[in-house]
């Protein structure tokens, strides 16, 4: 079995898996979860070309998600459109604010610019609460849901699910052919990548709009999922979970991640002494990998693998024709 | 207006002395340290804390909430600087120090709980002084005594020569026979004891609260880069400048904008002067 058929199968495997969710979920409340791991991986995905390839930290993806789900609850709530086309306008504004941010900032140096995106989302959470005509302030606004077949739970799963395959299958093509390569030369040496012809301002803003996209598209999803969405939905620490997902993961990969993502939503929920700590717990793990394993948890598999069936190391020994050799060098003497 | 002036005037000291902390700790070690605004609001809670709950006399609640925050800054430099340091990636340490600053907020928040409480008066005044209310003066004349102090301790002392040397450079320092690992780590916990200082007096305006360490954290810095990076002549211009006109554009636009204004401060000095107004032009090494 070569090893691509191999991958094939594991895809397809997780695939029916994932589909086949709601018939194996415990209850309602596990389908829920499974659901808001999806909506915030379209997020996470998305983000994950800018943290974890192209190394812009970016901790305030929180404020593109609010912007995402509140021009989603405006324009499908109070103006009554489609839900679909909600979704796209949506994803255009997450977009359009992405650029907007990311024009200035990411000329910034690291630190700066994580700064900046720090600003940004509690500017956003000001913004929402200082136009309260157009969404309701602090009190909040109401999400409708998506219309049938979506509108049972089983559907809106299934929809986040498309919706979530069709974002990891973009990234996916962004992160391994060309502009993956660029974007990791980037992180690790920006004047390197420069002088290898990578457009570098460029190539960090198109992956930021992208991102932008997802988490407005994100956000439409999130908002109907929550049914009510208020600006204390949208708190900072948010932002620092989707951060804390990707860095824990693993940066330069897309499984790491989407792995950290499914294992921290869901592990405060089912382990009661840790929802209580919360953020706490985040900020510890976040501590012990950077502390520990820079390269994110992935790495740690990675290893065991290597320990559990070592790689086959081709050793190609060069064996010298000697009396050959030692005729040249005597007729060279001659 | 004048009223607009002086507590804007009261809230940029704090940001100015936000922003001298990280001077303190970018001289030594190149960091700007996500926990620089946590080391105040340490200072603020345990200084309600020791005053209201313990009754302690005003001298040495002040010395305990300096302790605690020189405390958090040497724990700051063993947990999350010097092991990041010493490999290289200058990614890591603002991914550490942010996880060791959500950890203390949250472990704040946890114990303090997340409600604002009041400070106690630290000098008997009554509370209809107005203007003159020691609220305003008091963060003023510490940011005052604090950039004095660390000119003087910069100049007249052989540790602040030892910073100075080190933030010149830090190899040639190292060559030179100077213990660096040690004189950062004298250099975090100044810096976490001005911090506890500062959160100490400011702590009837800014009350002792847990979120005030982010806030200070994005604050401070936004002054420190208006003023320019590494100078303590623009940390104090820049914090006063910032804490002027938020509080004047909250009297003219109100108080929803407040943020959007200093960010917006910030994006026009990073764009007309990158350096800041006081900063060096720094070269590229090529």
């Amino acid at each position: 079995m070569s090893v691509s058929l191999r991958r094939q199968v594991a895809l397809v495997a997780a695939g029916c898996a994932l589909a086949t969710v709601p018939w194996w979920a415990g209850d309602m409340y596990q389908l829920h979860l499974a659901q808001l791991i999806g909506a915030y991986w379209v997020l996470i995905a998305g983000l994950n070309l800018v943290v974890g390839f192209s190394g812009q930290l970016s901790v305030g993806h929180v404020g593109l998600l609010a912007i995402g789900a509140y021009t989603f609850a405006i324009l499908a709530g109070t103006h009554g459109l489609h839900p679909a086309l909600a979704t796209a306008c949506a994803g255009g504004v997450g977009a359009l604010c992405g650029l907007l941010l990311g024009l200035p900032s990411l000329r910034l140096p690291g630190f700066y610019f994580a700064m900046a995106t720090l600003a940004f989302a509690l500017i956003v959470s000001e913004i929402i609460l200082a136009q309260s005509d157009l969404t309701g302030g602090g009190v909040g606004l109401a999400v409708p849901g998506f219309p049938a077949p979506f509108d049972t739970p089983q559907g809106t799963y299934w929809l986040i699910l498309l919706v979530a395959a069709v974002v990891t299958w973009l990234t996916w093509n962004v992160a391994r052919f060309m502009w993956g390569r660029g974007l990791i030369a980037i992180r690790d040496s920006v004047v390197t990548a420069q002088a290898a012809g990578v457009p570098v301002f460029r190539a960090k803003l198109i992956v930021f709009v992208f991102s932008g996209l997802t988490a407005g598209v994100a956000g439409s999803l999130f908002g109907s999922l929550q049914s009510y969405v208020t600006p204390d939905t949208f708190i900072f620490e948010l932002g620092l979970f989707f951060f804390v997902c990707i860095i824990i993961g693993g940066r330069g990969g897309i499984l790491g991640p989407l792995v950290g993502t499914s294992i921290l939503t869901a592990l405060p929920e089912l382990v009661a002494p840790l929802a209580k700590l919360g953020t706490f717990f985040y900020g510890l793990l976040l501590l012990v990998v950077v502390l520990l394993v820079p390269e994110g948890i992935g790495r740690l598999f990675e290893l065991a693998l290597e320990r559990l069936r070592p790689r086959k190391v081709e050793s190609a020994p060069v064996r010298p024709d000697l009396e050959r050799l030692s005729a040249a060098i005597r007729k060279g003497q001659r | 207006m004048l009223a607009a002036l002086i507590a804007g005037l009261a809230t940029g000291a704090l940001y100015a002395a936000a922003a001298l902390v990280y001077n303190v700790m970018f001289s030594t070690s190149k960091v700007l340290s996500v926990t620089t605004g946590h080391t105040a609001m340490l200072g603020g809670v345990f200084g309600a804390w020791f005053l209201q709950t313990w009754n302690i006399p005003v001298p040495i609640a002040l010395a305990g909430s300096v302790a605690v925050g020189a405390l958090f800054g040497l724990i700051t430099d063993l947990v999350a600087i010097r092991r990041v340091l010493a490999r290289s990636d200058e990614h890591l340490w603002l991914l550490s120090t942010l996880a060791l600053a959500t950890m203390v907020q949250q472990a704040v928040a946890l114990w303090w709980g997340t409600e604002p409480k009041p400070f106690p008066r630290l000098i008997p005044q009554g509370f209809s002084s107005g203007l003159a209310d020691q609220k305003y003066w008091l963060p003023v004349a510490l940011a005052a005594v604090l950039a004095i102090g660390l000119e003087l301790f910069y100049r007249r002392t052989l540790y602040g020569k030892l910073f100075l040397a080190m933030s010149e450079d830090s190899f040639a320092a190292r060559a030179r026979g100077i213990p660096t690992d040690r004189i950062r780590a004298l250099s975090y916990v100044l810096a976490g004891a001005m911090g506890g200082l500062a959160g100490f007096a400011a702590g009837q305006l800014t009350f002792a609260y847990f979120a005030l360490g982010l806030t200070l954290t994005l604050n401070g810095f936004i002054a420190l880069a208006v003023g320019g990076l590494g100078s303590n002549v623009g940390a104090l211009a820049g914090g006063a400048a910032l804490g002027i006109l938020s509080s004047v554009a909250t009297y003219y636009l109100g108080g929803e904008y407040q943020q959007t204004i200093s960010v917006g401060l910030l994006m026009l000095v990073l764009l007309l002067k990158p350096e800041g107004l006081f900063g060096a032009r720094a070269g590229r090494v090529v």
